[in-house]
């Protein structure tokens, strides 16, 4: 009886939804809200400083274009829980999406889907396989910031020997092309050997792991590239752990709060900070010239700001991630 | 002698009875508990924004979503019901999904020949991890718990082995545009209909084959079924290595939809299907769960963070609220024992064996 009623009720429930669909596709978007653009930034992973300050700068170029902006984003850097997010975010049917795809192919599909709708796509940071899918692709010149993480350790380090890169796993197209570019850097300089790349799949435990034992295999590595965030804060713990602070530079990649202060102590010698705010706004401009039907850039490339322990209280400030706008 | 007169009586019993009606009524109330729960949290998502929750497009994404972790949730519910535990399904999946991409590589060319291969090859990895745990529990008297975490760090491992760490891209063109993307007919996603028929099939094998039966009756009291003289040991071995087959199938169903073997991804895997599960009314306790429950319980989280996304709620609501509904729906399965239902429901069903408080269930359940 009582499994009666509340299937009773179910039904009821389940009938309200059907006429709640009938209403929604007789109805079709109003157009009085239209003037208005309508974006959504997806981030490669939430709560990242550097996500945080292309957000920032995406907030604040909206504010200026006249559209507004909702930001989500996985948990973790992981194309198996953006997926969802963008299918989700698709189905909320924005007039435009800014996106860090977290895998080169994984994200094909879903970001196809989303042109399919005929939702405009600008591409921030990461990029993918087949990038004709967006409007335009922003992101730091990468393979050149490589190259400058490179000149940072030789400078440091200015004698010469062995230098290791640590970097967060295969298949990100950033992470990659900074590799490439330390990599090439490295090779060209017969007085730096290159002993390659480890990865630490976003995980500091790891990277100070992979460091650790690295130095055991080679005591004499005098520098460390590490790609992003969490490789730098575990490349450093490594370093710490086996005491060779003084030997080896570490130059990360990235600027937040957490990395600065590293920096001041004297964990990481150089920061390479990438310029999410310029990323942001940059987007935010091809996105809302894609949607007044004006011509858009296809591939943008933004620069670099290094930041070291002397210009850190005055030119380096500015260059810093933020936490919140 | 009177102990062979037991196993007689007790097989007798066990095949004799059809599905009994009060386990039947418990276990539909159950899932329509579960159904109340999702229809509460669509009917909410629906009001916030009507025009975009509930339209083809949206429930197509959340069904298409879930697939994997449906197919994934059959297996983890039948080792749930024995009272064992499988953390292995997401490296397994990988692992299956990389020698799959390798064996397709292998074989060339991008037609059902080299589809048909990597799905043989899949499966028989995911088996064969399956049987290498079930055994290890069964007879190596390993925890379950333990063998399932070195399996998923070993199969883990084995796989960044084989790929160098670096993400395989190789899934032949007809699998991804039939399986991975495609549609059976009109908006139905092909990669959902599989999804549906591994269910169906495991239900029926569930709750209307003497497998099944079994299986209940060993989680919910294995040292009963050990002296009514089922083959205890043989029948967890089986019930391990269908759950590695179905995380090997969903592999090559992961590569197919994903076109990436997403070595670094499946992490939660395990942990999300087990939640699912949980959600759906399977205890980890063991003797209880539907896989009709887990996957309603599956769908729970992927609605909860689709309806998030869409009414713009930071994601990040989506973990606190799925952690309140796991809660929640084992308080609910601790309240039902304690009251006794599924206890005297198998004391009854296995009345020649000695009657089953809870305590003897929970120390035998390890």
């Amino acid at each position: 009886m009582k499994i009666t009623t509340v299937l009773a009720a179910g039904l009821t429930v389940m009938a309200a939804f059907t006429s709640a669909t009938a209403c929604s596709s007789a109805d079709g978007s109003p157009a009085s809200t239209k003037e208005l653009h309508k974006l959504v930034f997806i981030q490669g992973v939430a709560g990242d400083g550097f996500y945080v300050s292309m957000k920032c700068g995406i907030e604040a170029e909206a504010k200026k274009l006249g559209a507004t902006v909702t930001t989500q984003g996985p948990a973790k850097f992981d194309p198996t829980l953006q997926t969802p997010i963008v299918q989700s975010v698709v189905a909320s049917h924005p007039d435009a999406i800014l996106i860090a795809p977290t895998d080169i192919s994984a994200m094909q599909t879903p970001i196809a889907q989303a042109k399919a709708a005929g939702i405009k796509v600008v591409l921030v940071d990461t990029t993918l396989k087949d990038p004709s899918v967006a409007v335009s692709s922003v992101s730091s010149d990468n393979l050149g910031g490589g190259k400058a993480a490179f000149k940072a350790i030789k400078q440091l380090a200015p004698t010469g020997g062995k230098v290791l890169t640590v970097s967060v796993q295969p298949g990100i197209s950033t992470a990659d092309d900074r590799t490439r570019g330390f990599s090439q850097a490295a090779k060209a300089d017969p007085a730096y050997k290159d002993l390659g790349v480890q990865y630490d799949q976003n995980d500091p435990a790891k990277a100070a792991q992979i460091v650790t034992a690295a130095l055991q295999k080679d005591p004499d590595i005098v520098g460390i590239f590490a790609t992003n965030l969490f490789s730098a804060e575990g490349a450093a713990t490594g370093v710490r752990q086996a005491g060779r602070q003084k030997q080896v530079k570490i130059v990360g990649f990235d600027a937040d709060p957490a990395q600065v202060s590293a920096l001041k102590e004297g964990t990481v010698q150089a920061l390479v900070a990438q310029q999410p705010q310029t990323i942001g706004v940059e987007g935010v401009k091809q996105a809302v010239a894609a949607l007044k039907g004006k011509t858009t850039t296809s591939s943008i490339k933004t620069g670099f700001s290094i930041i070291n322990r002397d210009n850190l209280d005055s030119t380096g400030q500015a260059a810093i991630y933020k936490t919140s706008c | 002698m009177s102990s062979t007169s037991t196993v007689g009586h007790g097989a007798d019993q066990l095949e004799g009875e059809p599905e009994p009606t009060r386990l039947g009524k418990i276990m539909k109330f159950q899932n329509l508990r579960t159904l109340l729960v999702l229809l509460a949290i669509m009917t909410i998502f629906t009001a916030l924004d009507p025009s975009t929750f509930l339209t083809a497009f949206n429930i197509r994404g959340i069904v298409v979503n879930t697939s994997i972790l449906a197919v994934l949730g059959v297996g983890t519910t039948l080792v749930l019901i024995t009272g064992g535990i499988d953390l292995s399904v997401g490296s397994v999946l990988v692992f299956s999904g990389v020698v799959a991409d390798k064996a397709m590589v292998a074989a060339g060319g991008q037609g059902w020949g080299a589809t048909t291969l990597g799905i043989a090859v899949a499966c028989v990895s995911g088996l064969a991890w399956g049987l290498l745990n079930g055994v290890l529990v069964a007879k190596a008297k390993v925890p379950p718990l333990i063998v399932t975490l070195g399996t998923l760090g070993a199969a883990l491992g084995l796989a960044q082995i084989i790929t160098n760490g670096l993400d395989l891209r190789n899934a032949p063109t007809v699998l991804v545009q039939t399986i991975g993307t495609g549609n059976l007919i009109g908006q139905l996603p092909f990669l959902s209909v599989i999804a549906a028929l591994v269910v169906v099939i495991g239900i029926v094998l569930l709750h209307r084959t003497r497998f099944g039966l079994h299986t209940y009756a060993i989680g919910s009291n294995a040292e009963a079924g050990r002296r009514v003289g089922l083959r205890v040991d043989r029948h967890l071995i089986l019930v391990y290595a269908l759950a590695g087959l179905l995380a090997g199938f969903g592999g090559l169903l992961n590569l197919a939809f994903f076109q990436s073997t997403t070595i670094g991804g499946q992490s939660s895997t395990n942990l999300n299907v087990i939640a699912g599960a949980v959600i759906g009314g399977t205890s980890v306790l063991g003797g209880v769960g539907t896989i009709f429950g887990t996957v309603l319980g599956l769908f729970i989280p992927a609605v909860l963070q689709n309806g998030f996304v869409i009414t713009g709620i930071q994601p990040f609501w989506q973990q606190v609220v799925v952690g309140a509904v796991l809660i929640a729906a084992v308080y609910l399965d601790q309240r039902k024992r304690a009251n006794g239902s599924p206890g005297k429901l198998w004391s009854s069903l296995l009345t020649r064996s000695t009657p089953t408080t809870s305590t003897a269930r929970k120390a035998d359940s390890r």
